[in-house]
């Protein structure tokens, strides 16, 4: 393990990098996967058929291509637009870390757009009318009902998605963000010991993968703290 | 102070192409206790849904202590604060504990304070027998239990009217009684209460009168003595001799 002595540096700035990117995914995709599904839930059809291309299409393709189109996609649209102003220029590109962290978020997105629609199908419509019939209004019955109820069947898929978030960091190196992987790849090009470099990235996503499940499995246990459990 | 609570005119109910309610006349005054009976399908739960605007009625008038009901959101909340539903499937809040199921509504609805709203909860659980429950979650107590602790939480919002929609019908029997006796208590004090129900012997030692209804329609109203023992209409007798022979 000697070989890894001067990259240890390295490899902690890039996790942070990979702590970074899962953070701002993590957000965006929650906010994507609610946008879908209240899209496909809604009456509005437009919104249905948007949202349902939305995950035929991210859900359908390899994660590395959407990677790739997003960042390429971006930075030929960008070079573009800044080329009216100075032609000169010859690239310009979103931050890999940003171009990387929707993409990611777009792709985890899709399938948390389908968990939290079949979460949200299974509040017990009686609940939902007891709330109305107290005289709550249609928010007060959404925020107080409907997601804590929502919520706890939405769990347990939800870590998976967690999980993938993590685990799918590792493919935005191909963009040329420097984060572990990145770091191993350039640790092999000097010392020659792939095996070792790439056994450090297992460890380094290994213990971020054990914090989010140690993580979701606490939430769990406090969503069946009612006694219902999983159903 | 008007003494008729609530009053239909001539309400319709469609789902579709289906009439479920046909031209509907009915007046309950304050104090009254009236029981709705009839075939599953004949229209009663749509009835008292309409009451509280869990559906919509098509074309006439409900009144609820004056008011009428229209599409208008500050008509419907002023109406549904006075009046209370108790649901057949009890219908309370899973995640949730008992108590917190009662004050819920009492914080959000009825703007009360915290600590005023847990007396009250607590005062309505004791009066249904079931304070020392009140810790727990709903799906820890038996069917019987929720739907007292369903009662309770009807009656923390004070409403002029509790509305029951089939309350023993999800119930084992032998704990039909538990809950029929709280609603036995509730008539006694004088709350207004309709009830769809097939307790037939709460029906006729509770009401002050008997609705039958078949196929949307009201087919004939009369005090229990009356309804039991001279029913006037074919389509009653039947009904009762259904009913009552098993």
């Amino acid at each position: 393990m000697e070989a890894v002595d001067g990259w240890w540096d390295d490899y902690f700035w890039g996790s942070m990098i990979v702590l970074q990117v899962f953070f701002f995914s993590l957000i965006l995709m929650v906010i994507f996967g609610l946008i879908g599904a209240a899209a496909k839930l809604s009456d509005n059809v437009v919104a249905q058929k948007i949202a349902g291309a939305y995950t035929i299409i991210f859900r359908g393709t390899p994660e590395i291509l959407v990677i790739l189109l997003l960042y390429f996609g971006s930075a030929i649209t960008l070079t573009a637009i800044v080329q009216i102003f100075s032609p000169d220029t010859k690239f310009v590109d979103v931050p890999p870390l940003w171009a990387g962290t929707i993409a990611i978020a777009l792709i985890v997105g899709s399938y948390a757009t389908e968990t939290f629609r079949g979460a949200f199908l299974g509040v017990k419509e009686g609940s939902i009318e007891a709330a109305r019939a107290l005289g709550m209004s249609d928010l007060q019955t959404f925020i107080y009902v409907r997601i804590p109820e929502m919520w706890r069947l939405a769990l347990p898929p939800f870590g998976n998605h967690m999980l993938s978030l993590i685990k799918d960091t590792a493919l935005i190196s191909i963009i040329g963000l420097n984060e572990t992987f990145f770091v191993a790849k350039q640790a092999i090009g000097t010392t020659g010991e792939p095996f070792t470099m790439y056994i450090v990235v297992g460890g380094i996503y290994l213990a971020f993968s054990s914090i989010v499940t140690l993580s979701v499995m606490g939430m769990e246990k406090f969503g069946a703290r009612t006694g219902e459990g999983a159903r | 102070m008007t003494d008729t609570l609530i009053k239909m005119q001539n309400v319709d109910k469609f789902f579709g192409d289906f009439q479920a309610l046909k031209n509907i006349n009915l007046e309950v005054k304050r104090g009254e206790r009236i029981v709705i009976c009839g075939p599953s399908g004949s229209g009663k739960s749509t009835l008292i849904r309409c009451i509280n605007r869990l559906e919509k009625h098509n074309n006439g008038h409900i009144f609820i202590a004056g008011k009428e009901l229209t599409d208008q959101v500050k008509d419907i909340d002023a109406v549904r604060r006075e009046v209370g539903m108790v649901f057949q499937s009890f219908n309370l809040f899973p995640h949730m504990t008992i108590v917190k199921n009662l004050m819920l509504a009492q914080r959000l609805v009825r703007k009360i304070k915290k600590p005023e709203a847990h007396k009250t909860a607590m005062h309505f659980l004791e009066r249904v027998k079931i304070a020392e429950q009140a810790d727990k979650y709903p799906v820890q107590l038996s069917g019987g239990q929720q739907q007292r602790v369903a009662i309770a939480r009807a009656l923390c919002m004070k409403p002029e009217i509790i509305l029951f929609d089939e309350p023993t019908s999800a119930l084992d029997p032998e704990m039909i009684n538990e809950v029929l006796e709280v609603m036995t208590d509730l008539a006694k004090e004088g709350m207004t209460m309709i009830c769809v129900t097939h307790e037939m012997g709460f029906a006729r030692s509770v009401a002050d009168r008997i609705i039958f209804m078949d196929e949307g329609e009201i087919v004939e109203e009369a005090v229990p003595e009356e309804f039991f023992d001279n029913p006037k209409n074919e389509r009653t007798k039947q009904f009762l001799s259904q009913i009552l022979t098993h």
